[in-house]
């Protein structure tokens, strides 16, 4: 998924699926992050941050 | 998203897939496993086995969370669901696998609260909705899920959430396969190692296959490229007489995994000295139980299960399926008594079931493979 706006007191983010479908996604894992890196999600949690726009 | 297109490119597939014959010697036979139930999906979905050589064999392994689940657990599990007042949640494919007595989405026909959550987060949010239930969500998976369960539960204790808990049947990946490596039915070359995993746990702890018995393993992604660039590697490995852990997917996997996950999985979890798998019985130190610091948050403590262990029906065979000893359709109710809609075994529940990836993509594979 692709962030799209971080909120980082809370530890979440909301991300773009591949459909474009939001979801909150939690970073704690994985910060810090900005709007466009793409992160690995398992069960709502961003277990992986990846280096540049490459498909996960 | 860029890239996505490259790794399904059929032009580059058919060039991994000329080197591939290149390095397979004429008359030996490969065993390669890929241990991840998502490798197996997609290798059924793309049709990856078609561009292999009739000599290298994929073997499916034991990497589909909920395909390891046991009927005591899941009999555990609706036991809690069936307490008045409790409200039980998990994922989706989880409701469908069959205990001694019917199934969560049983359970919930005959009037239990079962709900379904995409994630953990999810269940501590219908518990802080309902203050006067106790919601228990059932955890299942992976190290690629345990943190999330983990995280969640450090989320309800930092909350003060008091009515959520936690049945907790996380597994890890590395001791099935070291029992897959001592057993004796089972001859492999190589391994196909499990992408998301490694994405937590790195590849490292991979490194006991080739130092302790000698055989190649690659991480590897996803994509039908991905994972035919991965067979590619082992197969070099072994035209070379190397044996090593190689990293195809250092796009989304660091050597040394994601640290973070693993601190707050040690503050989180501890290991259970047994476990039981479906089909592959108890392996040693390879569940998570909640640790000492969190027990107040484990639905086997704060309810009263039956922790009793069933044993599979008798038609079923996912045992053999999960080890690799048999291939789906070789289970003599595959397709018949057992389908998706009404499954027996839980290789046939999950979309990363090999049964189920056999029975929705590997059709013609099967047909292919008897004649
Ligand atoms: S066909 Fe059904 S019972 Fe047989 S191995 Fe597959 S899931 Fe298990």
């Amino acid at each position: 998924m692709t962030v799209v706006r971080t909120d980082e007191d809370r530890g979440l983010a909301l991300c773009a699926d591949a459909e474009g479908a939001r979801h909150a996604v939690e970073t704690a894992l994985v910060e810090p992050l900005a709007a466009g890196r793409v992160v690995l999600v398992h069960a709502g949690v961003a277990i992986a941050s990846l280096a540049g726009e490459v498909a996960p | 998203m860029k890239f996505v297109d490259e790794f399904r490119d059929a032009a580059l597939g058919r060039a991994v897939a000329g080197e591939i014959l290149s390095l397979v010697e004429p008359g030996r036979h490969y065993k390669v496993m890929e241990v991840c139930g998502g490798h197996t999906h997609s290798i059924y979905k793309y049709g990856v086995d078609d561009l292999l050589p009739a000599n290298v064999e994929l073997v499916h392994g034991p990497g589909c969370p909920v395909c390891v689940i046991p009927m005591g657990r899941v009999d555990d599990g609706i036991a809690i669901a069936k307490v008045p007042g409790v409200i039980f949640t998990c994922f989706g494919d989880m409701m469908r696998v069959p205990g001694s007595g019917g199934s969560l989405l049983d359970a919930k026909a005959a009037g239990a609260d079962v709900r379904m959550v995409y994630s953990p987060l999810d269940a501590l949010r219908i518990a802080k909705q309902n203050p006067d239930k106790q919601v228990v969500f059932f955890a299942i998976g992976f190290e690629t899920t345990a943190p999330s369960t983990a995280l969640t539960l450090k989320r309800a204790r930092a909350e003060g959430v008091k009515n959520f808990s936690c049945i907790c049947s996380h597994v890890t990946i590395v001791p099935p396969l070291r029992a897959l490596l001592e057993s004796p039915d089972l001859r492999l070359d190589g391994f196909i190692g499990p992408g998301h995993v490694s994405t937590v746990v790195g590849a490292r702890p991979f490194e006991f296959i080739p130092d302790d018995y000698r055989k190649p393993v690659v991480v590897a992604g996803f994509e039908p490229l991905d994972i035919l660039q991965a067979i590619a590697m082992i197969l070099r490995q072994l035209a070379e007489g190397r044996c090593e852990v190689e990293n195809q997917y250092k796009r989304v996997v660091p050597y040394e995994g994601n640290l973070r996950a693993l601190e707050v999985l040690a503050e989180v979890f501890e290991l259970r000295p047994h476990f039981e798998w479906r089909g592959l019985g108890f392996i040693s130190h390879s569940g998570l139980k909640l640790s000492e610091a969190y027990a107040d948050l484990d639905a086997e403590l704060r309810f009263s299960v039956p922790g009793v262990r069933v044993a599979d029906p008798k038609a079923c065979q996912c045992g053999e399926v999960l080890k690799g000893v048999i291939k789906p359709w070789e289970c003599k109710v595959f397709g018949t008594a057992c389908t998706p809609e009404r499954p027996i075994g839980t290789c046939m529940v999950s979309s990363e079931g090999a049964c189920a990836a056999y029975y929705n993509f590997g059709r013609f594979a099967r047909e292919r493979e008897v004649v």
